[in-house]
Protein backbone atom coordinates (compact mmCIF):
# COMPACT_ATOMS: atom_id res chain seq x y z
CA UNK A 1 0.00 0.00 0.00
CA UNK A 2 2.87 2.24 1.24
CA UNK A 3 6.03 2.44 -0.27
CA UNK A 4 9.45 5.08 0.15
CA UNK A 5 12.39 3.67 -1.55
CA UNK A 6 15.43 5.95 -0.43
CA UNK A 7 12.35 9.11 -0.57
CA UNK A 8 13.70 12.27 0.63
CA UNK A 9 12.33 16.01 0.91
CA UNK A 10 14.11 19.74 1.14
CA UNK A 11 12.83 22.76 1.49
CA UNK A 12 15.35 24.76 -0.21
CA UNK A 13 18.60 24.16 1.92
CA UNK A 14 16.69 22.61 4.78
CA UNK A 15 16.42 18.73 4.64
CA UNK A 16 12.54 17.79 5.86
CA UNK A 17 13.45 14.17 5.54
CA UNK A 18 16.42 12.34 4.99
CA UNK A 19 16.62 9.51 2.70
CA UNK A 20 13.93 6.83 4.07
CA UNK A 21 13.05 3.26 2.78
CA UNK A 22 9.52 1.29 4.61
CA UNK A 23 6.72 -0.81 3.58
CA UNK A 24 3.72 -0.96 4.73
CA UNK A 25 1.68 -3.22 3.81
CA UNK A 26 -2.10 -3.89 2.24
CA UNK A 27 -5.05 -4.03 4.82
CA UNK A 28 -6.35 -1.86 7.51
CA UNK A 29 -4.97 -1.10 11.03
CA UNK A 30 -3.30 1.58 13.01
CA UNK A 31 0.26 2.71 12.21
CA UNK A 32 1.57 5.70 14.44
CA UNK A 33 4.18 7.61 13.37
CA UNK A 34 6.23 9.40 16.43
CA UNK A 35 8.43 11.88 16.40
CA UNK A 36 9.28 15.26 18.73
CA UNK A 37 8.68 18.31 16.65
CA UNK A 38 10.72 19.11 13.66
CA UNK A 39 11.64 15.27 13.09
CA UNK A 40 10.05 15.41 9.87
CA UNK A 41 6.33 13.52 10.51
CA UNK A 42 4.86 16.53 8.41
CA UNK A 43 7.35 15.71 5.40
CA UNK A 44 7.01 12.58 5.35
CA UNK A 45 2.64 12.80 5.56
CA UNK A 46 2.48 15.32 3.22
CA UNK A 47 5.38 12.97 0.65
CA UNK A 48 2.63 10.06 1.40
CA UNK A 49 -0.64 12.00 0.65
CA UNK A 50 0.75 13.60 -2.67
CA UNK A 51 0.89 17.45 -1.64
CA UNK A 52 4.71 17.35 -2.09
CA UNK A 53 6.89 15.17 -4.52
CA UNK A 54 10.05 13.80 -3.35
CA UNK A 55 13.29 15.82 -3.88
CA UNK A 56 14.80 12.54 -4.32
CA UNK A 57 14.05 8.22 -4.44
CA UNK A 58 10.73 7.17 -4.95
CA UNK A 59 7.14 7.23 -3.14
CA UNK A 60 4.55 5.16 -3.87
CA UNK A 61 0.93 4.51 -2.70
CA UNK A 62 -1.41 2.15 -4.03
CA UNK A 63 1.39 1.58 -6.65
CA UNK A 64 1.37 4.80 -8.03
CA UNK A 65 3.06 8.22 -7.26
CA UNK A 66 0.31 10.14 -5.40
CA UNK A 67 2.03 13.71 -6.04
CA UNK A 68 -1.18 15.14 -7.94
CA UNK A 69 -2.36 12.06 -9.29
CA UNK A 70 -6.43 11.31 -9.00
CA UNK A 71 -6.26 7.84 -8.64
CA UNK A 72 -4.41 7.55 -5.78
CA UNK A 73 -5.88 11.08 -3.89
CA UNK A 74 -8.84 9.24 -4.80
CA UNK A 75 -7.73 6.53 -2.37
CA UNK A 76 -6.89 8.41 0.52
CA UNK A 77 -8.04 10.59 3.12
CA UNK A 78 -5.69 13.21 5.09
CA UNK A 79 -7.08 15.55 7.75
CA UNK A 80 -3.80 18.19 8.17
CA UNK A 81 -2.42 19.55 11.35
CA UNK A 82 -4.17 22.22 12.82
CA UNK A 83 -7.83 23.75 12.66
CA UNK A 84 -7.27 26.08 9.62
CA UNK A 85 -10.38 25.98 7.81
CA UNK A 86 -11.74 28.67 5.16
CA UNK A 87 -12.83 31.49 6.56
CA UNK A 88 -17.16 32.16 6.21
CA UNK A 89 -18.03 29.47 5.02
CA UNK A 90 -21.29 26.81 6.45
CA UNK A 91 -19.13 23.28 7.21
CA UNK A 92 -22.59 21.33 5.57
CA UNK A 93 -21.80 23.60 2.33
CA UNK A 94 -18.25 23.25 2.39
CA UNK A 95 -18.49 19.02 3.07
CA UNK A 96 -20.98 19.12 0.35
CA UNK A 97 -18.04 20.63 -1.89
CA UNK A 98 -15.31 18.70 -0.90
CA UNK A 99 -17.50 15.79 -1.66
CA UNK A 100 -18.07 16.94 -5.19
CA UNK A 101 -14.23 17.67 -5.28
CA UNK A 102 -13.35 13.75 -4.27
CA UNK A 103 -16.05 12.75 -7.05
CA UNK A 104 -19.42 12.24 -5.36
CA UNK A 105 -22.49 13.51 -6.81
CA UNK A 106 -26.05 12.91 -6.10
CA UNK A 107 -27.87 11.32 -3.85
CA UNK A 108 -24.73 9.68 -3.17
CA UNK A 109 -23.04 12.77 -2.09
CA UNK A 110 -26.28 13.74 0.42
CA UNK A 111 -25.65 10.36 2.16
CA UNK A 112 -22.12 11.05 2.28
CA UNK A 113 -22.51 14.26 4.16
CA UNK A 114 -25.38 12.45 6.17
CA UNK A 115 -23.15 9.98 7.50
CA UNK A 116 -19.72 11.64 7.87
CA UNK A 117 -21.42 14.33 10.20
CA UNK A 118 -23.24 11.41 12.25
CA UNK A 119 -19.82 9.66 12.19
CA UNK A 120 -17.92 12.73 13.85
CA UNK A 121 -20.84 13.76 16.17
CA UNK A 122 -21.66 17.05 14.28
CA UNK A 123 -25.17 16.29 12.44
CA UNK A 124 -26.80 19.21 14.54
CA UNK A 125 -24.08 22.19 14.77
CA UNK A 126 -23.66 21.59 10.79
CA UNK A 127 -24.81 24.58 9.85
CA UNK A 128 -22.33 26.47 11.62
CA UNK A 129 -20.17 28.68 10.14
CA UNK A 130 -16.44 27.87 10.80
CA UNK A 131 -15.75 30.67 12.73
CA UNK A 132 -18.65 29.95 15.71
CA UNK A 133 -17.32 26.82 16.14
CA UNK A 134 -15.16 25.93 18.73
CA UNK A 135 -11.48 23.96 17.83
CA UNK A 136 -12.90 20.58 19.04
CA UNK A 137 -15.69 21.25 16.13
CA UNK A 138 -13.11 22.28 13.34
CA UNK A 139 -11.07 19.25 13.66
CA UNK A 140 -14.07 17.14 13.39
CA UNK A 141 -15.19 18.71 10.61
CA UNK A 142 -11.67 18.00 9.32
CA UNK A 143 -11.75 14.76 9.96
CA UNK A 144 -15.49 14.70 8.34
CA UNK A 145 -14.44 15.94 5.29
CA UNK A 146 -11.17 13.03 4.78
CA UNK A 147 -13.77 10.45 5.46
CA UNK A 148 -16.70 11.92 2.90
CA UNK A 149 -15.07 9.52 -0.15
CA UNK A 150 -14.76 6.80 2.68
CA UNK A 151 -10.80 6.26 1.64
CA UNK A 152 -8.80 3.02 2.03
CA UNK A 153 -5.74 4.86 3.29
CA UNK A 154 -6.68 7.68 6.17
CA UNK A 155 -3.94 9.88 7.14
CA UNK A 156 -4.17 12.41 10.03
CA UNK A 157 -1.30 14.84 11.18
CA UNK A 158 -1.35 15.64 15.05
CA UNK A 159 -4.96 15.02 15.13
CA UNK A 160 -5.03 15.15 18.94
CA UNK A 161 -3.51 18.68 19.51
CA UNK A 162 -6.00 21.07 21.14
CA UNK A 163 -8.54 18.32 21.78
CA UNK A 164 -9.75 17.80 25.45
CA UNK A 165 -9.74 14.50 26.90
CA UNK A 166 -12.98 13.91 26.27
CA UNK A 167 -12.93 14.35 22.48
CA UNK A 168 -9.68 12.46 22.25
CA UNK A 169 -10.72 9.36 23.69
CA UNK A 170 -13.94 9.62 20.74
CA UNK A 171 -11.68 10.56 18.39
CA UNK A 172 -9.48 6.83 19.34
CA UNK A 173 -12.38 4.91 19.19
CA UNK A 174 -13.80 6.07 16.00
CA UNK A 175 -9.96 6.12 14.48
CA UNK A 176 -10.04 2.09 16.12
CA UNK A 177 -13.52 1.72 14.63
CA UNK A 178 -12.29 2.65 11.24
CA UNK A 179 -9.29 0.34 11.51
CA UNK A 180 -11.76 -2.43 12.70
CA UNK A 181 -13.25 -2.11 9.26
CA UNK A 182 -10.61 -2.23 7.15
CA UNK A 183 -9.38 1.46 6.52
CA UNK A 184 -5.61 1.48 7.00
CA UNK A 185 -4.87 4.89 9.51
CA UNK A 186 -1.35 6.69 9.98
CA UNK A 187 -1.80 8.81 12.70
CA UNK A 188 1.49 11.39 13.34
CA UNK A 189 2.01 12.38 17.11
CA UNK A 190 4.48 13.87 19.24
CA UNK A 191 3.08 12.54 22.61
CA UNK A 192 4.04 9.34 23.06
CA UNK A 193 0.87 8.34 25.35
CA UNK A 194 -1.50 8.71 22.45
CA UNK A 195 0.23 6.85 20.19
CA UNK A 196 0.69 4.10 22.73
CA UNK A 197 -2.84 3.99 23.33
CA UNK A 198 -3.93 3.29 19.87
CA UNK A 199 -1.19 1.00 18.53
CA UNK A 200 1.72 -0.41 19.12
CA UNK A 201 2.68 -0.18 15.59
CA UNK A 202 4.81 2.66 15.27
CA UNK A 203 7.32 4.58 12.75
CA UNK A 204 10.09 6.27 14.87
CA UNK A 205 11.85 9.57 13.08
CA UNK A 206 13.74 11.74 14.39
CA UNK A 207 15.62 14.91 12.57
CA UNK A 208 14.60 13.72 9.24
CA UNK A 209 15.39 10.27 10.06
CA UNK A 210 13.37 6.65 10.18
CA UNK A 211 14.78 5.88 13.27
CA UNK A 212 12.75 2.33 14.11
CA UNK A 213 9.98 0.36 12.95
CA UNK A 214 8.00 -1.94 14.29
CA UNK A 215 6.12 -2.77 17.61
CA UNK A 216 7.32 -1.21 20.41
CA UNK A 217 9.06 -4.75 21.71
CA UNK A 218 10.66 -4.87 18.56
CA UNK A 219 12.05 -1.71 19.03
CA UNK A 220 13.27 -2.19 22.29
CA UNK A 221 14.96 -5.72 20.96
CA UNK A 222 16.90 -3.28 19.00
CA UNK A 223 18.55 -1.35 21.74
CA UNK A 224 21.12 -4.34 22.78
CA UNK A 225 23.22 -1.63 24.22
CA UNK A 226 20.30 -0.05 26.42
CA UNK A 227 19.52 -1.88 29.27
CA UNK A 228 16.07 -2.34 30.79
CA UNK A 229 15.05 -1.44 34.23
CA UNK A 230 13.65 -3.97 36.12
CA UNK A 231 12.22 -3.83 39.60
CA UNK A 232 12.38 -6.62 41.93
CA UNK A 233 9.82 -6.40 45.30
CA UNK A 234 11.17 -8.63 47.73
CA UNK A 235 14.27 -9.43 50.66
CA UNK A 236 16.47 -6.29 48.88
CA UNK A 237 19.04 -8.04 49.89
CA UNK A 238 18.89 -11.36 49.16
CA UNK A 239 17.70 -10.28 45.20
CA UNK A 240 20.21 -8.09 45.39
CA UNK A 241 23.32 -10.82 45.95
CA UNK A 242 21.27 -12.97 43.14
CA UNK A 243 21.52 -10.15 40.87
CA UNK A 244 25.21 -9.51 41.05
CA UNK A 245 26.17 -12.84 40.40
CA UNK A 246 24.33 -12.05 36.60
CA UNK A 247 26.22 -11.25 33.90
CA UNK A 248 23.70 -9.18 31.81
CA UNK A 249 23.77 -7.08 35.06
CA UNK A 250 24.69 -3.16 34.28
CA UNK A 251 23.71 -0.99 37.48
CA UNK A 252 21.96 -1.95 40.17
CA UNK A 253 19.85 0.72 42.88
CA UNK A 254 18.54 -0.52 46.45
CA UNK A 255 14.91 0.89 47.29
CA UNK A 256 12.98 -0.04 50.53
CA UNK A 257 11.90 -3.82 49.67
CA UNK A 258 13.06 -3.86 46.20
CA UNK A 259 16.03 -3.54 44.48
CA UNK A 260 16.23 -2.34 40.33
CA UNK A 261 18.48 -3.68 38.33
CA UNK A 262 19.83 -2.27 34.84
CA UNK A 263 20.29 -5.52 33.02
CA UNK A 264 21.18 -6.04 29.04
CA UNK A 265 19.54 -8.96 26.89
CA UNK A 266 16.21 -9.67 29.43
CA UNK A 267 15.05 -12.47 27.57
CA UNK A 268 18.39 -14.08 28.35
CA UNK A 269 17.79 -13.13 32.58
CA UNK A 270 13.75 -13.48 32.68
CA UNK A 271 14.09 -17.19 32.24
CA UNK A 272 16.44 -17.63 35.48
CA UNK A 273 14.63 -14.95 37.53
CA UNK A 274 11.68 -16.69 37.15
CA UNK A 275 13.40 -19.97 37.85
CA UNK A 276 14.82 -19.05 40.69
CA UNK A 277 11.91 -17.67 41.96
CA UNK A 278 9.63 -20.84 41.14
CA UNK A 279 12.24 -22.98 43.17
CA UNK A 280 11.93 -20.66 46.33
CA UNK A 281 15.80 -19.51 45.70
CA UNK A 282 15.36 -16.12 45.75
CA UNK A 283 12.03 -13.97 47.56
CA UNK A 284 10.87 -12.43 44.46
CA UNK A 285 6.91 -11.00 45.45
CA UNK A 286 6.98 -8.79 42.32
CA UNK A 287 8.75 -7.78 39.22
CA UNK A 288 8.17 -4.69 37.10
CA UNK A 289 10.01 -3.85 34.14
CA UNK A 290 10.53 0.21 34.39
CA UNK A 291 10.86 0.99 31.05
CA UNK A 292 9.44 -1.25 28.29
CA UNK A 293 7.16 1.46 27.03
CA UNK A 294 7.07 3.67 24.25
CA UNK A 295 8.29 6.78 26.57
CA UNK A 296 11.69 4.35 27.08
CA UNK A 297 11.80 3.42 23.67
CA UNK A 298 11.61 7.24 22.39
CA UNK A 299 13.89 8.22 24.65
CA UNK A 300 16.94 5.72 24.35
CA UNK A 301 16.23 6.01 20.32
CA UNK A 302 16.51 9.45 20.37
CA UNK A 303 19.39 10.17 22.87
CA UNK A 304 21.34 8.00 20.87
CA UNK A 305 20.96 10.13 17.73
CA UNK A 306 20.85 13.63 19.20
CA UNK B 1 -14.31 4.38 -3.55
CA UNK B 2 -15.01 7.46 -5.79
CA UNK B 3 -14.02 8.43 -9.25
CA UNK B 4 -11.69 12.04 -10.03
CA UNK B 5 -14.55 14.52 -10.82
CA UNK B 6 -14.34 16.25 -14.06
CA UNK B 7 -12.85 19.87 -14.88
CA UNK B 8 -16.17 21.24 -14.98
CA UNK B 9 -17.37 19.79 -12.37
CA UNK B 10 -14.56 20.80 -10.11
CA UNK B 11 -15.07 24.21 -11.36
CA UNK B 12 -19.01 24.09 -10.76
CA UNK B 13 -18.62 22.87 -7.19
CA UNK B 14 -15.63 25.36 -6.13
CA UNK B 15 -17.45 28.45 -7.01
CA UNK B 16 -21.13 27.24 -5.92
CA UNK B 17 -18.83 26.13 -2.67
CA UNK B 18 -17.24 29.74 -2.40
CA UNK B 19 -19.81 31.71 -3.44
CA UNK B 20 -21.26 32.44 -0.14
CA UNK B 21 -18.33 34.47 0.79
CA UNK B 22 -19.23 37.24 -1.67
CA UNK B 23 -21.78 38.33 0.41
CA UNK B 24 -19.61 39.10 3.06
CA UNK B 25 -17.20 41.97 4.14
CA UNK B 26 -15.06 42.08 0.84
CA UNK B 27 -17.65 41.16 -1.15
CA UNK B 28 -19.68 44.45 -0.20
CA UNK B 29 -16.10 46.71 -0.43
CA UNK B 30 -15.95 45.67 -4.01
CA UNK B 31 -20.04 46.88 -4.77
CA UNK B 32 -19.18 49.59 -2.67
CA UNK B 33 -16.11 50.47 -5.30
CA UNK B 34 -18.59 50.34 -8.30
CA UNK B 35 -21.65 52.37 -6.20
CA UNK B 36 -19.87 55.17 -4.40
CA UNK B 37 -18.64 57.14 -7.56
CA UNK B 38 -21.56 56.16 -9.57
CA UNK B 39 -23.98 56.94 -6.25
CA UNK B 40 -22.24 60.21 -5.82
CA UNK B 41 -22.37 61.75 -9.14
CA UNK B 42 -26.29 60.59 -9.22
CA UNK B 43 -26.61 62.33 -5.95
CA UNK B 44 -24.83 65.78 -7.22
CA UNK B 45 -26.79 65.55 -10.47
CA UNK B 46 -30.19 65.26 -8.45
CA UNK B 47 -29.31 68.00 -6.00
CA UNK B 48 -28.58 70.30 -9.76
CA UNK B 49 -31.36 69.81 -10.98
CA UNK B 50 -33.68 70.52 -7.75
CA UNK B 51 -31.69 73.76 -8.25
CA UNK B 52 -32.52 74.10 -11.65
CA UNK B 53 -28.37 73.99 -12.86
CA UNK B 54 -28.37 72.02 -16.19
CA UNK B 55 -26.23 68.70 -16.05
CA UNK B 56 -23.45 68.35 -17.16
CA UNK B 57 -23.43 66.24 -20.56
CA UNK B 58 -19.61 64.99 -20.16
CA UNK B 59 -20.27 63.81 -16.11
CA UNK B 60 -21.22 60.41 -17.31
CA UNK B 61 -18.17 59.63 -19.27
CA UNK B 62 -16.09 61.40 -17.05
CA UNK B 63 -17.59 58.98 -13.78
CA UNK B 64 -17.21 55.86 -16.55
CA UNK B 65 -13.39 57.00 -17.26
CA UNK B 66 -11.84 58.51 -14.62
CA UNK B 67 -13.72 56.61 -12.05
CA UNK B 68 -15.02 53.64 -12.87
CA UNK B 69 -11.76 52.43 -15.55
CA UNK B 70 -8.82 53.99 -13.73
CA UNK B 71 -9.72 54.09 -10.19
CA UNK B 72 -12.21 51.81 -9.49
CA UNK B 73 -12.08 49.05 -11.92
CA UNK B 74 -8.14 47.98 -10.63
CA UNK B 75 -8.58 48.46 -6.93
CA UNK B 76 -11.69 45.92 -7.30
CA UNK B 77 -9.01 43.35 -8.57
CA UNK B 78 -6.36 44.66 -5.89
CA UNK B 79 -9.63 43.68 -3.82
CA UNK B 80 -10.92 40.74 -5.15
CA UNK B 81 -8.48 38.46 -6.07
CA UNK B 82 -6.67 37.36 -2.67
CA UNK B 83 -10.02 36.47 -2.29
CA UNK B 84 -9.72 33.74 -4.58
CA UNK B 85 -6.95 30.63 -4.64
CA UNK B 86 -4.46 32.99 -2.98
CA UNK B 87 -6.41 33.09 -0.18
CA UNK B 88 -6.56 29.15 0.63
CA UNK B 89 -2.78 29.53 0.27
CA UNK B 90 -2.13 32.35 3.04
CA UNK B 91 -4.73 30.53 5.05
CA UNK B 92 -3.00 26.99 4.39
CA UNK B 93 -6.64 25.87 3.48
CA UNK B 94 -5.01 24.88 0.25
CA UNK B 95 -3.74 21.24 1.27
CA UNK B 96 -7.48 20.10 1.85
CA UNK B 97 -8.01 21.50 -1.68
CA UNK B 98 -4.83 19.79 -3.35
CA UNK B 99 -5.35 16.49 -1.35
CA UNK B 100 -8.48 15.52 -3.72
CA UNK B 101 -8.45 14.29 -6.94
CA UNK B 102 -9.84 17.13 -8.75
CA UNK B 103 -7.80 19.18 -10.95
CA UNK B 104 -5.80 21.26 -9.49
CA UNK B 105 -5.43 23.74 -12.39
CA UNK B 106 -9.03 24.09 -12.27
CA UNK B 107 -9.35 25.62 -8.64
CA UNK B 108 -8.62 28.97 -9.14
CA UNK B 109 -10.73 29.61 -11.99
CA UNK B 110 -13.63 27.77 -9.86
CA UNK B 111 -12.69 30.23 -6.87
CA UNK B 112 -12.71 32.85 -8.79
CA UNK B 113 -15.91 32.76 -10.71
CA UNK B 114 -18.13 34.02 -7.67
CA UNK B 115 -16.07 37.33 -7.69
CA UNK B 116 -16.41 37.69 -11.51
CA UNK B 117 -19.63 37.09 -11.08
CA UNK B 118 -20.55 39.49 -8.10
CA UNK B 119 -18.08 42.29 -9.83
CA UNK B 120 -19.70 41.96 -13.24
CA UNK B 121 -23.49 42.32 -11.30
CA UNK B 122 -22.42 45.44 -9.68
CA UNK B 123 -20.40 47.04 -12.91
CA UNK B 124 -23.20 46.60 -14.32
CA UNK B 125 -25.69 48.38 -12.21
CA UNK B 126 -22.99 50.96 -12.15
CA UNK B 127 -23.19 51.44 -15.94
CA UNK B 128 -26.86 51.44 -15.69
CA UNK B 129 -26.88 54.23 -13.24
CA UNK B 130 -24.61 56.65 -14.98
CA UNK B 131 -27.70 56.62 -17.47
CA UNK B 132 -29.02 58.30 -14.96
CA UNK B 133 -26.11 61.58 -15.00
CA UNK B 134 -26.65 61.48 -18.84
CA UNK B 135 -24.94 58.66 -20.36
CA UNK B 136 -25.15 58.24 -24.05
CA UNK B 137 -27.51 55.31 -24.52
CA UNK B 138 -26.27 53.99 -27.81
CA UNK B 139 -22.71 53.83 -25.84
CA UNK B 140 -24.03 51.80 -22.82
CA UNK B 141 -23.89 48.04 -24.37
CA UNK B 142 -19.97 48.76 -25.27
CA UNK B 143 -19.90 50.24 -21.72
CA UNK B 144 -20.99 47.26 -20.05
CA UNK B 145 -19.07 44.82 -22.20
CA UNK B 146 -15.99 47.03 -21.64
CA UNK B 147 -16.37 46.92 -18.18
CA UNK B 148 -17.43 43.14 -17.61
CA UNK B 149 -14.57 42.70 -20.14
CA UNK B 150 -12.23 44.09 -18.27
CA UNK B 151 -12.88 43.00 -15.10
CA UNK B 152 -12.80 39.22 -15.74
CA UNK B 153 -9.10 40.01 -17.66
CA UNK B 154 -8.03 41.89 -14.50
CA UNK B 155 -9.14 39.58 -11.77
CA UNK B 156 -7.81 36.70 -13.95
CA UNK B 157 -4.69 39.02 -14.26
CA UNK B 158 -4.68 39.66 -10.52
CA UNK B 159 -4.74 35.71 -9.39
CA UNK B 160 -1.92 34.95 -11.79
CA UNK B 161 0.57 37.62 -10.10
CA UNK B 162 -0.69 36.22 -6.48
CA UNK B 163 0.27 32.89 -7.57
CA UNK B 164 3.25 33.88 -9.01
CA UNK B 165 4.35 36.02 -6.48
CA UNK B 166 4.18 36.69 -3.06
CA UNK B 167 3.62 40.07 -3.49
CA UNK B 168 1.46 39.93 -6.20
CA UNK B 169 -1.03 42.73 -5.64
CA UNK B 170 1.94 44.77 -5.33
CA UNK B 171 3.18 44.23 -8.84
CA UNK B 172 -0.09 44.42 -10.08
CA UNK B 173 -0.74 48.13 -8.24
CA UNK B 174 2.11 49.24 -9.70
CA UNK B 175 1.03 47.89 -13.66
CA UNK B 176 -2.41 49.28 -12.86
CA UNK B 177 -1.40 52.71 -11.66
CA UNK B 178 2.02 53.25 -13.54
CA UNK B 179 2.00 51.43 -16.50
CA UNK B 180 -1.64 52.26 -17.48
CA UNK B 181 -1.58 55.95 -17.38
CA UNK B 182 1.19 56.01 -19.67
CA UNK B 183 -0.90 54.59 -22.62
CA UNK B 184 -1.32 57.86 -23.71
CA UNK B 185 2.39 58.49 -24.67
CA UNK B 186 3.04 54.98 -25.50
CA UNK B 187 3.72 54.09 -29.23
CA UNK B 188 0.89 51.75 -31.01
CA UNK B 189 2.48 48.45 -30.10
CA UNK B 190 2.25 49.18 -26.51
CA UNK B 191 -0.80 50.63 -26.12
CA UNK B 192 -2.28 47.51 -27.24
CA UNK B 193 -1.15 46.03 -24.12
CA UNK B 194 -2.86 47.87 -21.45
CA UNK B 195 -6.17 47.35 -20.65
CA UNK B 196 -7.51 50.85 -21.40
CA UNK B 197 -6.85 50.76 -24.88
CA UNK B 198 -9.08 48.27 -25.28
CA UNK B 199 -11.73 49.43 -22.97
CA UNK B 200 -11.72 52.79 -24.59
CA UNK B 201 -11.65 50.90 -28.39
CA UNK B 202 -15.42 49.20 -26.50
CA UNK B 203 -16.99 51.76 -24.50
CA UNK B 204 -15.60 54.74 -27.15
CA UNK B 205 -13.05 56.78 -26.51
CA UNK B 206 -13.25 60.33 -24.56
CA UNK B 207 -11.07 62.04 -27.42
CA UNK B 208 -13.38 64.50 -27.31
CA UNK B 209 -13.52 65.51 -23.84
CA UNK B 210 -9.70 65.40 -23.35
CA UNK B 211 -7.39 68.25 -23.00
CA UNK B 212 -4.34 69.72 -24.68
CA UNK B 213 -1.78 68.41 -22.00
CA UNK B 214 -3.82 65.28 -22.44
CA UNK B 215 -3.22 64.56 -25.94
CA UNK B 216 -1.55 61.76 -27.38
CA UNK B 217 2.19 62.27 -27.68
CA UNK B 218 2.43 59.01 -29.71
CA UNK B 219 -0.10 57.91 -32.84
CA UNK B 220 -3.00 56.85 -31.56
CA UNK B 221 -4.56 52.93 -32.52
CA UNK B 222 -7.68 51.98 -32.77
CA UNK B 223 -9.09 48.44 -32.49
CA UNK B 224 -12.22 47.50 -33.97
CA UNK B 225 -14.51 46.60 -30.47
CA UNK B 226 -15.38 43.12 -31.51
CA UNK B 227 -11.66 42.23 -31.27
CA UNK B 228 -10.73 44.52 -28.50
CA UNK B 229 -13.57 42.30 -26.55
CA UNK B 230 -12.34 39.00 -27.83
CA UNK B 231 -8.71 39.94 -25.98
CA UNK B 232 -9.94 40.75 -23.06
CA UNK B 233 -11.83 37.86 -23.00
CA UNK B 234 -8.62 35.81 -24.40
CA UNK B 235 -6.71 37.66 -21.93
CA UNK B 236 -8.90 36.75 -18.84
CA UNK B 237 -8.69 33.45 -20.49
CA UNK B 238 -4.97 33.06 -20.34
CA UNK B 239 -4.47 34.23 -17.08
CA UNK B 240 -6.91 31.48 -15.15
CA UNK B 241 -5.06 28.73 -17.37
CA UNK B 242 -1.46 29.96 -16.46
CA UNK B 243 -2.89 29.39 -12.72
CA UNK B 244 -4.07 26.83 -12.94
CA UNK B 245 -1.15 24.99 -14.28
CA UNK B 246 1.54 27.20 -11.97
CA UNK B 247 -1.28 25.77 -8.87
CA UNK B 248 -0.84 22.24 -10.34
CA UNK B 249 2.96 22.70 -11.21
CA UNK B 250 3.66 23.90 -7.61
CA UNK B 251 3.97 21.78 -4.65
CA UNK B 252 2.19 23.20 -1.46
CA UNK B 253 2.54 21.70 1.66
CA UNK B 254 1.15 22.02 4.96
CA UNK B 255 2.79 25.18 5.65
CA UNK B 256 2.14 27.13 2.61
CA UNK B 257 5.93 26.98 1.47
CA UNK B 258 7.36 25.14 -1.50
CA UNK B 259 9.78 21.99 -1.28
CA UNK B 260 11.90 20.74 -4.01
CA UNK B 261 10.37 18.65 -6.17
Amino acid sequence: MISLDRASLRYGPILGLSPTTFELPDGGGITGLLGPNGAGKSSLLQLLSGLLPPSGGEVEVFGAAPFRNPAVLARLGLVPEGDRLPTGLRADRWLRMMGELSGLSGEGLKAAVVRVLATVGMSDRAHLTFARMSKGMRQRIRLAQALLHEPELLILDEPFNGLDPEARLTLMALLRDLAAKGTRILVSSHILGEIAQLTDRILLLFRGRLLAEGTVTEIRQLLDRHPVELRLTGEAQVLARWAVEQPELAALRMEEDAVVISVRSPRDILPRLQKAAAEGGIPLRALDPLDLNLDAVFQYLTKDHA
Amino acid sequence: MSAAPSSLATIRATARGYAPRVLQGRGWVLAALVMAPVGLSILIFTISRMRGLDANPGEALRIFHEGLVKMMLPIMALVAAPAGIREDLEQRTLPLLLVRPAPAWALPLGKGLPWFAWGAAWLILGALGLQLVGGDPTLLPGRILALVGAWWGELAFMTLLGLFFKRGTLWGALYFFLWEPLVRIFPPFLQRLTFTHHIESLAGSRAAQVQANQLLAQEQVTTHPALALLALLAFGALCWALAGWKLHRTPVGLAGSEAEG
